[in-house]
């Protein structure tokens, strides 16, 4: 019985942790070269 | 019918976030300093919402309650139905009935497809349909038609959109996501489900990097007609990790009556010369205010030069007037430059 018990609070601290990091995900790494210019003057004419 | 020479006036069907903007749109001055249109008509089905709106508009607009689309002057040129998911066909319908040109606001698949099925009656009525005009579809498809004029041939479409116009867009939102998505992948609509296939997407500064996921979304439906011999189009939909750990669950509180800032990211990818290329547009903005000023445009200067019959919006050849007077407008596309 207590062996089951301890497997149920394993398997549940498991899945929080899980969770928090699935929520928590990680940074990413931004363009490191270019970006974004605006349509204008001879793009639009 | 009347546009553009003659004018004539613009009715708009539902009077929401993207009714209500798309009426202020078109009551507004066009590159000359002239109106645009003769006036405007709006219909709607809340007698309160016409009145909140109709002092702020003043003589140009007038306001009929109805259900459905009602008998209309036959000065309205054409008519831009704005309902929510599941209302709009019965209504373009009508329209086509009554010989008049249609621009529909919506992202839903299951009504795109219902509206591309009108094409015969539209062609028969010798009117345009033009379905999906939104940020994506619609903003979208001018910007993967407007890339693919510096391709020799396209080979790739990939779309992603961040953010929501009004409570009914939200709706559908959330709709999108616990929903089935299409691809088209090698001359096949490929099923896959919701929320699958995560992508790190890079949409115009401020939004920045976003997850997005794929969704039950009509872009493919508009795009792979438009793009013979194209061999991938994808459409997919921002949202945060939260937003899928709670996708099963039941909402409780009701959506904002707008959504914030959003974005949108067009990548086409094809060959020029015989050497891969890829291009990558997009824009930022609030949906509500792309939705409305692109069916406003659509509806003024666009849609009595296409053929008769229903098109989405990839379906315009020459882009560029359309992209200058939405940059007029305020709704300014950008391309991204460099490496990635």
């Amino acid at each position: 019985m207590r062996g089951l018990r301890r497997a149920v609070v394993a398997v549940a601290i498991g899945g929080v942790i899980a969770g928090i990091v699935r929520l928590r995900g990680t940074d990413a790494t931004p363009p490191q070269q270019g970006g974004w210019r605006e349509l204008e003057g001879q793009d639009l004419t | 019918m009347t546009l553009p020479d003659g004018r004539g006036r613009v009715a708009v069907v539902g009077a929401g976030i993207v009714g209500a903007r798309t009426v202020r749109e078109l009551i507004g001055p066009g590159a000359d300093g002239q109106p645009t249109n003769d006036g405007v008509v709006l219909v709607s089905r809340r007698e309160d919402r016409l009145r909140e709106l109709s002092p702020i508009y003043g003589s140009r607009v007038s306001t009929v309650r109805a259900d459905a689309l009602p008998a209309l002057p036959d000065d309205v040129g054409v008519v831009v139905v704005a309902r929510e998911q599941g209302a709009q066909v019965a209504v373009v319908e009508d329209a086509v009935r009554q010989g008049r040109h249609v621009v529909v606001v919506g992202d839903d698949p299951d009504d795109v497809e219902a509206l591309l099925a009108l094409s015969g009656a539209a062609r028969d009525a010798g009117v345009a349909l033009v379905v999906g005009v939104a940020m994506a579809p619609g903003l979208s498809c001018v910007l993967a038609r407007h890339s693919a004029a510096q391709l020799d041939s396209v080979d790739e479409v990939h779309v992603a959109r961040d953010g929501v116009a009004g409570p009914a867009c939200a709706r559908q939102r959330l709709r999108a996501l616990r929903g089935g998505a299409v691809d088209w992948r090698d001359g096949a609509y490929v099923r896959r489900p919701g929320f699958s296939g995560r992508e790190l997407c890079w949409f115009p500064d401020p939004v920045g990097a976003r997850d997005c996921f794929r969704a039950s979304l009509a872009d493919p439906y508009l795009l792979v007609p438009a793009f013979p011999g194209v061999t991938r189009v994808t459409s997919r939909l921002a949202a945060s990790r939260r937003d899928r750990a709670l996708a099963p669950l039941p909402v409780l509180l009701p959506p904002p009556a707008e959504g914030g800032p959003g974005a949108l990211r067009v990548e086409v990818r094809g060959e020029v010369a015989g050497g891969k290329e890829t291009i990558v547009h997009g824009v930022f903005d609030r949906p509500g205010i792309v939705a409305s000023a692109l069916a406003a445009v659509v509806a003024t200067d666009v849609v009595v030069g296409l053929p008769p019959g229903a098109s989405g919006l990839a379906a315009v050849h020459d882009t560029v007037p359309l992209l200058a007077e939405l940059a007029r407008r305020g709704v300014r596309a950008a391309r991204f430059h460099g490496g990635s």
